[in-house]
């Protein structure tokens, strides 16, 4: 499979920094913008000719299609920028899944996987694409306008230093509750939704039982309980904002009102001259509230943050290297042998599972012959399982050896010793497709082979018949069947390992299903573990583990 | 339009609960939103008139300062206000269409055809589902509010620009709501396919990565862990695809409102110079025109969101809008006295199949009877049960049966407490009955041994308790509920068989006085009862009782255990 390196763990994501640079540019064109405009009053209370406003209304103009431009640019980069984080980040925790051991206990179930990488990392985007670029917004913008507003007059620039600095003051008191507020909230709308599902997985049981009206109310009170008590802390949570914009909305009032009492000539002080003209007044009113507005967007962009968080949270947790690994777990078997029935060894194998007490095996030995059938009889969680797994290569023992055919069982050959292995299961994990698909798990060149062992084993069924999720659509006879075509289509395969395979079906099916596996086992080795007395005895020897 | 219709029910049901709390949050909107705007435009003509009458000291102290400087502290005040109200208002009334949209869904899937079809795609169906109500959670926060709001905004700036010039009033409103609406509305015709895409590669993520997770051992078997890996990747590039072309078309709607911002800033200013040339406005009030202007697209903006998720929120209300329309659940008929269950002539046919899987079918149930079903997989046993209980309608036929209770080969419990659990949320079950209960089903111990005893939070599918258990659970629930006619479907069929047999003596023990009907792979869940009828191919082909010749042989043909 080519080239395929593991990328590290990835630290703080490299953005776009000139992205957010474009965009701090963008919002301190506004300054240039708003002297223009207010050119055009003080020209207009001059009593100049409307002609005069026609050159700076153009170049506001101009300046405001360029401003378009620059946030256009930068909003681009910086979401490409992102998105292309989000991208790594996801190809990291695919890879770690894929080389995590089918046996290792912490593993994460498929649908939290999938829920972490899927929809949980949406939540990335936001946080990687708004937060980081608000924030340096609101370190270098408001300070920019500080100076233009300082420029023309001490006093209103010293109303806005004020302001500012008791907008974080007063959002950390209430905030600190508010954040908290935010995730508790979205935690419970999140169990809304899984209540919901819950209880409509169960939706049988619940109409066998006649209780739909009583669940239904059952959601509705838990929905409003819901309701209440995230209406309590969002009542917090609220507050933070409004503080921000009560300190934004006067500040702009108070700048407004002095300003107009400076004119006035009430207030004779402030100004660097006597008296400030009309055009610096109204500069300093327009530029008032670009002073704010980065601190707005930064808390708005607060809650991103959070999710974001939470989510890279949960990737890194995917991406953690496996107690125990897939040995070769990418890796394509490049050895393509004539198909023959493979000796087995075992020696003095040890096995214990990350975080057990006790090893499963402690120096087992076992011998199997090729071409020999052989039964392995164990009392339940007596290490049936464990031991095809290991004699498969789905993980590596912790000391002792397994030599498949003469080749040693290391992280090199997994690989193709799995390729020399078919695995049938209890119940084979069916995916949502064609029978044809399923058998062949995308491997092209075995076409003809899986329509081979379509119609020895499952002749009724044609190959694009579709197949539900979990197998939906087909008996467990037929199922199991679709497991055992799948494991042999490869005409490489040597070893056939089966796991009390009939173990959930009636008899009539369980019989037809034992006739088919030992015909396909014919010229090559079978190693069975079963409970099934009948089924035992009609292999060549059998073997009780303690 | 054809793509704003599929909200309508989804609206119905929204104005059904909160009209008022929903009218409010608009209202409040609008004020803040408005309280903004006139902010800045008194301020700048606040200051231009203080310019103005400050050049002459008589005017300067004859000057009204208490008005405007009042009414520019009331407007930040209000402003703030508003929007906080605005916030508690709507955010209540969409946790309110929350709880309401969750109730009447399950409602609307609890009806028996939705039912079923739910019951035979499970994940991927449920996950859309979820998808889906998300995506219309935020119908009335992201699109109905700052709609509202935006045009209410621009109506009134267009009404009170009028006073000063009626030319001057009726463009800027039509500036405003042209630009406006019209860039959301082009980005939800420009997006829609986008989005669609987008949606159809998040899940095909998804569901890849799920496969590769459950499917992990039959890959790696077949050599096929990288490929799948590979094709995890490919929905991922595609999904990327996607929200690079959306973000295209976000941003262009962006510079859209940017260019539009700028257009009505520089023609503002333009028409106040003309207006005040010409004499027919002031110098202060050529402030407020341009002030007001450079205020009044900023509510439109925040529709730009709601307009890349449009086709999103369409595509969901499409397809949760048939569930919304529940209708009463036909009555279905009882028995004559002394029966528990009659089938007459009954005919079905399984979807997808050709020739039917009944045809003609007739049995009759004596009360008290214990009666077991044997056959092959596929002869239709489980089919028969979900006819009983009503979650399928037969072609043809009748179906009468005493209400029933049911122990299926699937355990179903919830995330709910250990009394949620054996009540299904029934409030008049007293907690003796259901001591009793768990006395009888062996697992009063487990119970009481449990932090908090009957009130015990279990998790996700009964998690907590072991295998054994939580079917032990399943069996109280039966017996907490007094039906007279019990369904078994291959009950102790997960079961080892300890577990097993002192679950079937409890059944047998505790069933006296109920009529049962069990299905039944294995011996032991057969032995139980007094008549057996082994159904093959949808024909019942023996039916003998206890006692009767050729009962033992039928048991014989069942695998021991």
């Amino acid at each position: 499979m080519g080239s395929r390196s593991h990328p590290a763990q990835t630290s703080q994501p490299p953005a776009s920094p000139l992205g957010d640079w474009l965009a701090v540019l963008a919002a301190l064109l506004w300054i240039p913008q708003a002297a223009l405009l207010a050119a055009i009053v003080a020209h207009i209370a001059d009593g100049a000719a409307a002609a005069a406003a026609l050159p700076p209304a153009l170049g506001a103009l101009a300046l405001g299609v360029f401003r378009a431009w620059l946030d256009l640019l930068s909003a681009r980069r910086v979401f490409a920028a992102a998105r292309h984080e989000l991208s790594c980040l996801r190809r990291d925790a695919l890879f770690a899944l894929a080389a995590r051991s089918p046996l290792d206990p912490a593993r994460t179930p498929s649908g939290a996987a999938a829920a972490a990488i899927a929809e949980q990392a949406e939540a990335l985007l936001p946080y990687l694409s708004r937060f980081r670029p608000a924030r340096l917004r609101a370190a270098v913008v408001p300070p920019v306008i500080l100076l233009a507003v300082l420029s023309q007059s001490w006093l209103a620039a010293l109303i806005l230093l004020i302001a500012a600095p008791l907008i974080p003051l007063f959002m950390a008191l209430i905030g600190l509750r508010a954040k908290e507020a935010s995730e508790a909230q979205m935690l419970e709308i999140g169990g809304m939704n899984a209540l919901l599902l819950d209880r409509l997985r169960g939706l049988a049981t619940i109409r066998a039982f006649d209780a739909v009206d009583a669940t239904a109310g059952r959601l509705r009170a838990a929905a409003e309980t819901v309701r209440r008590r995230s209406m309590a802390v969002l009542r917090i949570a609220f507050l933070s904002s409004a503080v921000l914009e009560l300190f934004a909305s006067l500040g702009v009032a108070m700048v407004a009102v002095y300003v107009g009492f400076h004119l006035l000539g009430v207030l004779g002080f402030g100004a660097w001259e006597e008296r400030m003209g009309l055009g610096p007044a109204l500069f300093v009113l327009l530029v008032t509230p670009a002073f704010f507005e980065p601190l707005r967007e930064l808390a708005a962009a607060w809650h991103d943050k959070a999710a974001g968080e939470a989510a890279l949270a949960s990737l890194r947790a995917l991406v953690a290297p496996p107690a125990l690994a897939l040995p070769a777990a990418l890796a394509a078997p490049s050895v393509r042998r004539a198909p023959a029935p493979l000796a087995v060894s075992v020696r003095r194998l040890v096995f214990r599972y990350p975080g057990a007490a006790h090893p499963v095996f402690d120096g087992l030995d076992l011998t199997v012959a090729a071409g020999e059938r052989v039964a392995l009889l164990a009392p339940s969680g007596g290490g049936k399982s464990t031991l095809l797994a290991l004699l498969a290569g789905l993980a590596l023992p912790d000391s002792g050896e397994i030599r498949v055919g003469d080749v040693l069982l290391d992280g090199a050959t997994a690989a193709d010793i799995r390729s020399r292995t078919a695995w049938l299961g209890q119940r084979p994990a069916l995916f949502a497709a064609s029978l044809q698909a399923n058998i062949l798990l995308g491997r092209r060149d075995l076409a003809g082979e899986a329509e081979a062992w379509r119609q020895r084993l499952l002749p009724a069924l044609t190959p694009s018949r579709a197949i539900g999720e979990d197998g939906t659509g087909l008996s467990g006879g037929e199922a199991l069947r679709v497991g055992l075509a799948r494991a042999l289509v490869s005409p490489w395969v040597g070893l056939i390992l089966a796991d009390e395979p009939t173990a959930h079906l009636d008899r009539d099916t369980a019989v037809a299903a034992t006739e088919a596996l030992l015909a396909a086992a014919e010229g090559r080795t079978l190693i069975l573990a079963t409970h099934d007395g009948e089924l035992a005895a009609r292999m060549d020897r059998v073997v009780r583990l303690a | 339009m054809s793509r704003f219709a599929a909200f309508a029910p989804i609206l119905r049901l929204f104005l059904a609960e909160r009209r008022a709390a929903m009218a409010a949050g608009v209202a409040l909107a609008s004020v803040a939103a408005a309280a903004g705007v006139a902010l800045l435009g008194l301020s700048g003509w606040f200051i231009t008139a203080t310019a103005l009458a400050g050049l002459v000291p008589a005017t300067a102290l004859a000057f009204d300062v208490f008005m405007p400087g009042a009414g520019i502290r009331f407007l930040a005040i209000a402003r703030t206000f508003a929007r906080y109200g605005e916030r508690v208002v709507t955010h209540d009334a969409t946790l309110g269409l929350i709880a309401g949209l969750r109730e009447r869904l399950f409602r609307g899937f609890a009806e028996a055809q939705r039912a079923r079809a739910l019951a035979s795609r499970p994940a991927r169906l449920l996950f859309r589902l979820t998808a889906d109500v998300d995506a219309l959670d935020t119908l009335y926060l992201r699109l109905l509010v700052p709609a509202g709001a935006a045009v209410a905004t621009a109506l009134g700036l267009g009404v009170g620009l009028s006073f000063l010039s009626p030319a001057l009033g009726f463009a800027t409103a039509a500036l405003l709501l042209g630009s406006g609406l019209g860039l959301p509305l082009w980005l939800v015709h420009a997006a829609e396919r986008e989005a669609r895409r987008r949606a159809a590669a998040l899940e095909a993520l998804r569901v890849r990565t799920a496969e590769l997770v459950s499917g992990q051992v039959a890959y790696a078997m077949a050599g096929r862990l990288a490929a799948q890996v590979d094709a995890v990747a490919a929905a991922e590039a595609r999904l990327a695809a996607s929200d690079l072309a959306l973000n295209q078309l976000e941003t262009l709607a962006g510079a859209g409102f940017g260019l539009a911002a700028a257009v009505l800033l520089a023609a503002a200013a333009w028409a106040a110079a003309r207006l005040s040339g010409s004499g027919d406005i002031s110098a202060p009030q050529a402030a407020l025109i341009l002030l007001l202007a450079l205020a009044a697209l900023e509510p439109f903006a925040a529709l730009r969101r709601g307009a890349v998720e449009f086709g999103r929120s369409a595509r969901s209300a499409a397809r949760l809008s048939p569930a919304l329309d529940t209708q009463p659940p036909a009555a279905r008929p009882l028995p004559p006295p002394g029966r528990a269950v009659c089938i007459e002539g009954l005919r079905y046919t399984p979807p997808g199949h050709t020739t039917p899987l009944f045809d003609g079918l007739t049995l009759t149930i004596a009360e008290g009877e214990h009666l077991a079903l044997i056959g092959p997989s596929g002869a239709g046993k489980s089919t028969l049960f979900a006819l009983i209980l009503g979650e399928i309608a037969p072609d043809a036929g009748t179906i009468a049966a005493l209400p029933a209770a049911v122990l299926g080969q699937r355990v179903e419990l919830f995330r709910d407490s250990v009394r949620g659990n054996l009540t299904l949320g029934r409030a008049d079950v007293e907690d003796g009955v259901l001591w009793r209960a768990l006395v009888a089903a062996g697992l009063d111990d487990v119970v009481r041994a449990l932090p908090g005893g009957l009130d015990a939070q279990l998790g996700e599918g009964g998690e907590g308790l072991s295998e054994g258990q939580k079917r032990r659970l399943a069996l109280a629930r039966l017996l907490v509920r007094a039906s007279p006619l019990w369904l078994l479907d291959e009950a102790t069929e997960a079961l080892d068989a300890e577990t097993a047999t002192l679950v079937l003596i409890q059944i047998k023990t505790l069933g006296r006085n109920h009529t049962i009907f069990a299905t039944a792979h294995l011996r032991r869940e057969a032995e139980l009862a007094d008549r057996l009828i082994r159904l093959d191919a949808g024909r019942i082909v023996a039916d003998v009782r206890r006692g009767e010749r050729g009962f033992a042989d039928l048991l014989a043909t069942l695998r021991p255990g």
